[in-house]
């Protein structure tokens, strides 16, 4: 089971890469750090989070496991909003629309 | 042309040997043969008997089965042996040593510590028909011409000490020790007085209660210490409040597979031609602890003398083998502990006897420097606990102890072995997630009889 998360892990992660990588054309270079710096920090808590989470519901420790999905998977979701906020996936189009009214 | 024909001739010239030379060269080369031809058989013979066929190790590796120690992942330094330090123990006075009647257990048998715990301690071992079960297994091998013997009066050929070393770790390893250490042996490694009777016949039930115990004088001295562990069982460790019925068998699981794997090496290292002597739960001539910091296998912890191993913490149970076999001890090893009890207190904190104390700095005890733990306490409890049988909640707490073999936990345990502050924060980490003091059910396996747990006293 470890090596299919470390292969799904690893799949996603390049399969992210290429996802992002269009929609990276920041044009301050600080940007483009940031969204690359979250990318990688977040695709960390997020499987390290998996795996800790895996291991430990196997061997039966409930505390962690809860505890582990809550403080992984919290994280793990603030980056993605920032990550997605940065990318434009979100919060872009209430611009647009006040844009549009003001014109 | 002329000179072109000398030239020519030269080399032949350096070539020529006078009859002479040539008889005496004969003659030598023709002694050397005959030598040869004599010396030869005894040569091969020789060969037959001394090629052990070992093929030699690389240099500084650990053993072959293990050519790296694992320490799960702590970040570990070596420290000293000498008049001041046992590693990473102060000696800061003269170590004596301690007679065996004196030790917790010895104190409760003899009813020094409460008619409750002497009558617990006569029936500890036969309460849970799991640990009477284990406790008659070591039974037959705790006799004296068991654990020692005479070595074999012709010296088998061993390679060098540092390669013999690696072997006899692996061989530890080949009958199933979990870990394996060599240490110089302490002068103060040796109880005193052994007592008789010995402590295996009254945890066997085999002694009548109120028996006196007589000293034994022990006199062996023997260079090196050869300590083996095996771990207690993790899950089972899960599933147990720690002074549960299976309490016990914990202990006397390890015990059994120690004693067996001391008095197997013992017996194999005297069938090489050297002293051998096995030190097992049935019958100690040596004190574990200082053997155990002197073979590299860990520190003192907040417990009083229990010594942690940075991998399995002191949820394991050990024999040694004291021995005159050449070997090349390890060095004793420091990765934290010290630090790390000073601020964790989790053991003192569950401790059902309050046995285990709250003091941030060591004391001075016996010449060296430990935590000011009480051994009767703790001694009494285990005795005369009629909830179970034993304890070992200290273990199970214990942050070094409580875990499997994970990522996540070898960088938890490289974070506590680096100091007091990452070590509050490996404590903190440790309780968020609720290790150590959690009872994981579905691992309960074992069988309980609380009402044989229950004792007249």
């Amino acid at each position: 089971m470890s090596t299919v998360l470390i292969f799904l892990a690893g799949i996603l992660f390049l399969a992210g890469i290429l996802f992002i990588k269009p929609r990276v054309k920041k044009d301050v270079m600080w940007k483009n750090v940031l969204v690359w710096a979250l990318y990688v920090v977040g695709s960390a808590v997020l499987w390290m989070g998996i795996s800790f989470v895996y291991i430990n519901a196997t061997v039966g420790h409930a505390k962690a496991t809860s505890t582990a999905i809550f403080l992984f998977g919290g994280i793990a979701v603030v980056i993605a909003v920032i990550l997605a906020r940065l990318l434009g996936f979100i919060g872009t189009k209430k611009v647009k629309d006040n844009e549009s009214l003001s014109a | 042309m002329a000179d072109s024909l000398k030239n020519k001739n030269t080399p032949e010239e350096k070539l020529q040997v006078s009859r002479r030379g040539f008889l005496k060269t004969g003659a030598a080369a023709a002694a050397m043969g005959v030598l040869g031809a004599i010396k030869a058989p005894s040569k091969v013979a020789e060969a037959a008997v001394s090629n052990y066929e070992y093929i030699t190790p690389k240099k500084g590796q650990w053993s072959k089965l293990r050519p790296v120690p694992n320490y799960g992942g702590a970040s570990v330094s070596y420290a000293e042996h000498n008049d001041q330090w046992l590693g990473t123990s102060e000696i800061v006075g003269t170590v004596k040593k301690f007679k065996e009647k004196e030790m917790g257990f010895a104190l409760v048998a003899q009813g020094l510590l409460g008619p409750k715990a002497q009558a617990g301690f006569y029936t500890i071992g036969i309460r849970h028909p799991l640990s009477d079960a284990l406790g008659w297994a070591i039974s037959p091998i705790f006799g004296e011409n068991i654990v020692d013997g005479q070595p074999k009066p012709e010296k088998l050929p061993i390679p060098d000490p540092e390669q013999m070393s690696m072997h006899i770790k692996d061989v530890a390893y080949y009958l199933r020790a979990d870990e394996v250490g060599i240490g110089k042996m302490p002068e103060y490694g040796y109880y005193s007085d052994k007592m008789n009777p010995p402590m295996m016949g009254i945890i066997g039930g085999m002694v009548p209660r109120g028996t006196p115990l007589q000293d034994v004088p022990f006199t062996e001295k023997m260079p090196y210490v050869i300590v083996v562990a095996v771990e207690q069982h993790l899950e089972t460790y899960l599933a147990s409040t720690g002074y549960d019925g299976i309490s016990d068998s914990q202990s006397f699981r390890c015990y059994h597979a120690t004693a067996n794997i001391s008095i197997i090496m013992a017996k194999y290292i005297r069938e090489l031609g050297y002293h051998a002597r096995a030190h097992h739960f049935g019958n100690y001539g040596a004190v574990m602890a200082p053997c155990l910091i002197a073979a590299g296998m860990g520190e003192l912890t907040r417990t009083g003398d229990c010594v942690a191993h940075p991998r399995m913490g002191f949820r394991n149970k050990v024999a040694a083998i004291t021995t005159d076999l050449p070997l090349v001890p390890d060095k004793p090893i420091d990765f934290g502990m010290a630090d790390f009890c000073r601020v964790c207190n989790k053991c003192s904190d569950n401790c059902p006897s309050q046995a285990i104390t709250r003091d941030r700095d060591m004391v001075e005890y016996n010449g060296y420097l430990r935590w000011n733990s009480d051994f009767k306490k703790c001694a009494q409890f285990r005795a005369s606990n009629d909830q179970g049988v034993s304890c070992g909640v200290c273990i199970k707490v214990c942050p070094w102890s409580s875990k499997e073999s994970s990522w996540f936990h070898e960088a938890g345990i490289w974070i506590g072995s680096k100091g007091e502050t990452a070590s509050s924060l490996l404590k903190g980490i440790d309780d968020m997630f609720g290790y150590g003091t959690e009872i994981v059910d579905k691992y309960k396996w074992w069988l309980e009889w609380p009402e044989l747990y229950k004792f007249e006293y």
